[in-house]
């Protein structure tokens, strides 16, 4: 049963078990998961619509597996000894999961066996919903510390600092690839290296050819006997 | 446990009658108890959280349904139980410490956790409550003070519903005997010390770590839920077996 497969796991993995890693990284995260639900009031409402009902999410990669419920306004994390009792079983890579931000792909990493889903793919969809749908008002927060002018000026500035270091990462990138290809020459152009593919598929076909022609020719200069 | 005679039982290192030991064990208790939480942080380094999430894990405790936690003390694992079962559930904090019971009713009135919860003194080896009463029943360091073990793994067995289980959270025997040798280090030398500093109380915390070393070790514990009826008996060993969550069902 599912507690005698972790007591012998528990000699596999001594040291995180011994400090109780997975519960002490669980619940960090569960406390992060609600600060946020109480960041987000649209989030508990979202998250209504599955109160009480239990979702397992097996890490595959990481061979670990979570149970949420959400109710009286809180998430609970936990791990899970089995899928016992649960009313949706996710089963997935970190990858994969971590795809499920936009609630779309579920049904079709389904369909491409990424992913394995017992139960209710409902709950799966609402918490997919729910957190890829987070939006926290930052300056609103901001504001209870440091007041609403500077939290906005403050949220302004950040937003701008977003903008223009994700403009200089584009820059430094289109920067780096003409000096790589122009400049030194140590690169070439995209349109270089289908062009060569082009040519060495060609090329590929002629040897073929040649090949081909060539045990013909062998077959029809050899004696009989020896064929 | 009872070696010598029928009528006595151990208190610690001290072997006492048998009567006298729920008041000791109360005394202990009402001793400690407006310190509890302060000085299970600091005793476990905040550990014993952990050990009662890995206990809220295993109980499969779901909307509806009816939880006893027994020695429940301060109410760490009702307050989640209480949010778990929701409206139509039901928790039951008991506890045979009046001391223990008014710091648990207090704290978690004070979190808002008020509707589905009632407070119950009890004794463990006694339970009031009809046949079949309850879906989960955990008891989290408490057993080791009970005085007749058997006796009161029998009458949880009796008031759990059939496809219930027991979570026995408690001290147990370290796996290996480095660990064995710093953690008694610990417990003989270091924590009464803490026990005197904050709770000004070094001999509560000395029977603390003697009734740890006379509590049953994981396979007899095993053994005696299973004596008691119990079925699919296992048990989990935290923190290389410092503390062990036996689990136990009933069909």
């Amino acid at each position: 049963m599912a507690l005698e497969k972790i007591t012998k796991n528990n000699n596999g993995a001594m040291s995180s078990e011994f400090f109780m890693l997975p519960n002490f990284v669980l619940s960090l995260i569960e406390r992060v998961l609600n600060q946020a639900l109480s960041l987000d009031p649209q989030l508990s409402q979202k998250l209504n619509a599955v109160k009480h009902k239990r979702l397992v999410v097996e890490i595959r990669d990481w061979q670990q597996s979570i149970q949420l419920v959400y109710s009286a306004d809180q998430l609970h994390l936990y791990s899970a000894q089995s899928n016992e009792n649960a009313d949706c079983m996710i089963s997935a890579d970190i990858e994969t999961l971590l795809a499920l931000k936009n609630p779309a792909m579920l049904t079709q990493l389904i369909r491409q066996d990424k992913l394995d889903l017992q139960g209710d793919l409902n709950i799966a969809q609402t918490y997919s919903n729910a957190f890829s749908g987070i939006d926290i008002d930052w300056p609103e927060q901001l504001s209870k510390y440091i007041g609403d002018a500077p939290a906005q000026q403050l949220y302004l500035h950040l937003k701008e600092l977003k903008q223009k270091s994700s403009k200089t990462d584009t820059k430094i990138s289109t920067m780096l690839t003409s000096l790589c290809q122009d400049e030194l020459a140590i690169t070439i152009h995209p349109l270089e290296l289908e062009q060569f593919k082009q040519k060495n598929r060609e090329l590929k076909g002629q040897v073929a050819a040649v090949e081909q022609r060539i045990n013909a020719l062998l077959n029809s200069f050899l004696p009989s006997n020896t064929r | 446990m009872n070696e010598t005679e029928q009528k006595t039982t151990h208190f610690g290192y001290k072997t006492v009658a048998e009567g006298d030991k729920a008041s000791m064990v109360a005394d202990v208790f009402h001793s400690v108890a407006a310190k509890y939480d302060v000085m299970n942080d600091l005793m476990s380094f905040g550990v014993h959280r952990l050990w009662k999430r890995q206990t809220i894990a295993s109980s499969g405790v779901r909307k509806g349904h009816h939880v006893l936690d027994l020695a429940g003390g301060t109410g760490d694992l009702t307050a989640k139980f209480s949010q778990l079962v929701g409206e139509t559930g039901q928790v039951v904090l008991g506890d045979i410490n009046s001391s223990m019971l008014k710091v648990g009713r207090e704290k978690l009135h004070n979190l808002g956790l008020v509707g589905n919860i009632d407070y119950v003194q009890m004794n463990a080896e006694m339970l009031p409550f009809p046949d079949n009463s309850f879906d989960v029943i955990t008891i989290a360091f408490g057993l080791r003070n009970v005085t007749d073990k058997d006796k009161a793994l029998r009458s949880m067995y009796r008031i759990l519903k059939p496809g219930g289980r027991l979570l026995v959270l408690e001290f147990s025997k370290p796996e290996h005997d480095v660990l064995s040798k710093a953690y008694d280090f610990y417990s003989f030398n270091l924590l009464p010390t803490m026990g005197k500093l904050v709770a000004n109380d070094s001999e509560s915390y000395k029977y603390l770590a003697e009734s740890i070393r006379m509590h049953p070790d994981q396979d007899t514990l095993k053994a005696m839920m299973e004596d008691a009826g119990f079925e699919q008996t296992t048990y989990q060993n935290l923190t290389g077996g410092i503390v062990a969550l036996h689990r136990g069902f009933k069909y």
